[in-house]
């Protein structure tokens, strides 16, 4: 499962590598759209923050989810982090390779750190922020 | 906020930074987990030039320490360091845990916490005014670096350094004005605060930053301060304004850290803070410090600062500091706990108080078991 496109970007002093394939969420959430399903994760930007995640607390398979409630908890050495749900819809998928090696989420924040697949209950593009816009939104942060 | 005198080398280091006791200080360099294990299986160097330095001269030095510690300071050897002792305040709350570095009995230095330097400073010269002490205390802290390299393969590397002439060194001892390669090093001690062999080194920032260079080129990781917390939490080691602090209303009484290490002797009087540090042990203690490790199925749980200790429900105690092990494998820390209830072994929660909890169980320092 690997995306098409990549380029990184100076975040104060951080490299951090954006992917054009995807949206982002002003909370630094990334999701990709899989037909009626949405694969979501957290960006680099964001994993770059937490730095050593050390454990992973996993959505329930088929429960039920709402916009901006809590889809999982990071576990970082530096802090406990949430992650919100950028869409209402139901569990379908998680991803429980990060049970064991959480630290996948460091590595591969794209590709095999995704968090959980959602179906959708309805899609609007514009509730989600491009690569573009995320980049402007992480730059103002620092 | 102040820097520390070899940021730019941290910074070409690509060192993350970090606000501790108000300075910028550099937290990690690659990742906290892999500096931690580097410490514990070979080495690694740290720049602790955040943490105070002092030196006390004069006649009365020595009646100065006595009046503001809870051991006898008096015991300490010539070009050793006193052990950890505690300054207490007149609740018999910790203001500060250090150690003095006996040169003569009128001239001594000390690494107070990077939080607690003025506090001290302050509470020296109180001391020394109240009882009219002839004592000249002095700040160094701007005058030096401190490095500290620590890891069981220290000894290899000093050796590889030139400087295998260390070996003889027994813990806690130092040398002054010594040479490793052309860096002339104002002190250097056999210690840390990692629980692994090391040493610590004060010199001044132009000698030190040749000495950092050289550690650096024979392979030696550098190591955050970030690193320095979840190696001390390991061994159980206490923080200020963790664990201890001089507020009674939000920290139990100094014996209620359990500190060991011989830091309170009593068979010692008249120091600051005795006379109440001796109605706690009369009366017993309401709280004890203890170990915290999260049982298996929580174990990347981590019990954070400020999180509830629970027991069938019933709050019982409060986390103060947490972190995960990477050598055990599992979420760890230290709390405060009811003594009714602290029995090694025995099962407790651990809560964030809004709705997220783990099991665990109580346990003794340090955390690792050394060999």
């Amino acid at each position: 499962m690997k995306f098409m496109s990549r380029y990184q970007v100076k975040i104060g002093n951080l490299n951090v590598i954006i992917d054009d394939s995807v949206l982002y969420t002003n909370s630094d959430e990334w999701i990709k759209v899989e037909g009626k399903n949405a694969r979501i994760g957290i960006t680099d930007f964001a994993q770059k923050q937490l730095k050593d995640i050390v454990g992973v607390d996993l959505p329930k398979k088929d429960s039920n989810i709402s916009k901006n409630g809590t889809l999982a908890v990071l576990e970082s050495v530096k802090a406990t982090a949430e992650v919100y749900s950028p869409i209402d819809g139901k569990v379908v998928e998680t991803n429980e390779r990060l049970l064991d090696e959480p630290e996948l989420i460091n590595k591969e924040p794209y590709d095999n750190g995704w968090i959980a697949v959602i179906e959708m209950n309805n899609f609007n593009k514009e509730e989600f922020l491009t690569h573009n816009q995320y980049v402007e939104n992480i730059s103002k942060r620092k | 906020m102040y820097n520390v005198p070899l940021h730019d080398l941290h910074q070409k280091l690509n060192a993350s930074f970090g606000e501790f006791a108000g300075w910028n200080v550099p937290m990690i360099y690659s990742s906290t987990m892999e500096e931690h294990v580097a410490v514990r299986k070979s080495v690694g160097i740290f720049d602790i030039s955040h943490m105070g330095r002092l030196k006390i001269t004069g006649k009365d030095s020595l009646n100065l320490l006595e009046k503001a510690f809870t051991k006898k300071i008096s015991k300490t050897k010539e070009n050793f360091m006193s052990g950890p002792t505690l300054a207490l305040n007149e609740y018999a709350r910790v203001i500060d845990d250090e150690m003095w570095y006996k040169i003569n009995d009128e001239e001594w230095l000390a690494v107070p916490n990077a939080a607690t330097r003025e506090r001290m400073i302050n509470h020296f010269k109180q001391i020394s005014e109240k009882n009219k002490y002839n004592v000249e205390i002095k700040d160094l802290t701007f005058d030096y670096v401190l490095l500290a390299l620590q890891g069981p393969e220290s000894q290899n590397i000093m050796d590889k350094l030139g400087a295998s002439w260390t070996s003889g060194l027994k813990p806690l001892e130092f040398r002054l004005n010594e040479n490793i390669r052309d860096s002339n090093v104002f002190l250097i001690s056999r210690s840390g605060w990692t629980g692994e062999d090391g040493f610590e080194i004060w010199a001044t920032p132009k000698d030190a930053e040749k000495l950092y260079n050289y550690i650096l080129k024979e392979g030696v990781k550098p190591i955050g301060i970030a690193a320095r917390d979840t190696l001390r939490i390991e061994m159980g080691f206490v923080l200020g304004g963790n664990e201890y602090g001089e507020d009674p209303l939000k920290y139990p009484c100094a014996l209620s850290l359990k500190y060991g290490m011989g830091a309170i002797d009593w068979e010692k009087t008249g120091y600051i803070g005795e006379e109440s540090l001796r109605s706690c042990r009369k009366e017993g203690l309401r709280w004890i410090r203890i170990g915290i490790e999260m049982k298996k199925n929580f174990a990347r749980f981590i019990p954070r600062h400020g999180y509830k200790i629970l027991i069938d429900d019933i709050e019982v105690g409060w986390v103060t500091s947490g972190t995960y092990s990477p050598i055990l494998e599992k979420g760890i820390g230290m709390g405060y706990i009811d003594t009714r209830y602290s029995i090694v072994g025995e099962p407790i929660t651990i809560s964030d108080g809004k709705g997220r909890s783990g099991e665990a169980k109580i346990s003794e320092f340090p955390l690792i078991k050394k060999k």
